[in-house]
């Protein structure tokens, strides 16, 4: 395999998941908190935890977002 | 989507076996000759098969077959040490290369008319993941004993309540993104070469989803091991 391809294919490797890691990290911390609104919480407290599990979301998905940047910058 | 032609499918419906209509069956024999635990099956022959036959007896100068191999293996074995060190990729290796070659294998089989890539059903895909994930976990109570738990409570202690919940929700996502992302790459791959054999395969138009296709299993494979690799070191590393 030639060099380019290597690189191209590394490339590939270390930041062709950052898309999927962030949105996955939000699809959690929302059907986290829509869980805790309807089963825990019997839609007494509806739209709070909804709301709450969406930012937790966000914020764990730029967590992680950061988490990569951090490595790769250790490693060069 | 109904799957064009499955061989394996074919054959066990001519030996009377019941083959499961839906993705997944009623009964436990129609779910275990559900098309995605066959080709499991046939890959993991296959696997042992071609190891069986070109590693049959090693020799100090290797043949075609067993430089083969060595190439594979050790160019595997430099990559993990390089990502995680001696120690950890002398423990794990069996399972992490084992999952390499199974998933490349099961990714690039689907390119064959006649094969699906058992990697385009979520629960194979899904199983795998709980592993990788469980494992991880257990490397880290290893490594760390209950210190494990401070990975989760962020720099200081007086952001203990806002990055405890970050830190548990960006590790399960880390369960759903792993899975998903196989299993939607090389479902698509599946779903496009299915529809445009049925639209225009007499005019070679699958063509050249294959060539993307290759590429795109051999990187999915890789992520996949990358990731797996990353996750069991961030998890070994000791807690400061």
């Amino acid at each position: 395999m030639s060099k380019m391809s290597k690189e191209m294919i590394h490339l590939l490797g270390n930041y062709g998941h950052i898309g999927f890691t962030f949105v996955a990290a939000i699809f959690v911390g929302m059907g986290g908190g829509i869980y805790l609104d309807r089963k825990v919480f019997d839609d007494r407290t509806t739209p709070w935890f909804t709301f709450i599990g969406l930012a937790f979301g966000i914020a764990a998905g730029f967590k992680s977002l950061f988490d990569i940047i951090i490595k790769q910058q250790d490693k060069d | 989507m109904e799957h064009p032609i499955l061989f394996i499918s074919i054959i066990l419906e001519k030996l009377g076996l019941p083959i499961p209509h839906g993705p997944v069956g009623h009964t436990l024999i129609e779910q275990l000759c559900a098309p995605y635990m066959t080709y499991t099956w046939f890959t993991m022959i296959f696997l042992m098969v071609v190891g069986k036959l070109t590693l049959g007896n090693l020799e100090i100068v290797p043949g075609k077959g067993q430089n083969f191999w060595e190439i594979i293996i050790g160019g595997m074995d430099n990559f993990f040490v390089e990502n995680m060190g001696r120690d950890l990729t002398d423990k794990l290796f069996p399972m992490i290369a084992t999952f390499a070659l199974y998933i490349a294998v099961a990714n690039l089989i689907g390119l064959i008319p006649g094969f699906m890539s058992p990697t385009s059903s979520i629960n194979t895909t899904l199983a795998l993941t709980i592993i990788v994930w469980i494992t991880h976990h257990i490397i880290g109570f290893r490594a760390n004993g209950f210190a494990y738990l401070k990975h989760f409570l962020g720099p200081m202690p007086v952001l203990i309540p806002l990055m405890l919940p970050i830190e548990i929700i960006a590790n399960v996502a880390r369960l759903l993104s792993l899975s998903i992302r196989l299993f939607g790459n090389i479902m698509a791959k599946e779903t496009l070469l299915g529809i445009l054999f049925l639209l225009a395969g007499a005019y070679f138009a699958p063509l050249p989803i294959m060539i993307l296709g290759v590429l795109v299993s051999l990187v999915q494979a890789m992520v996949f091991v990358l990731l797996t690799v990353v996750y069991f070191t961030q998890s070994n590393e000791h807690v400061h």
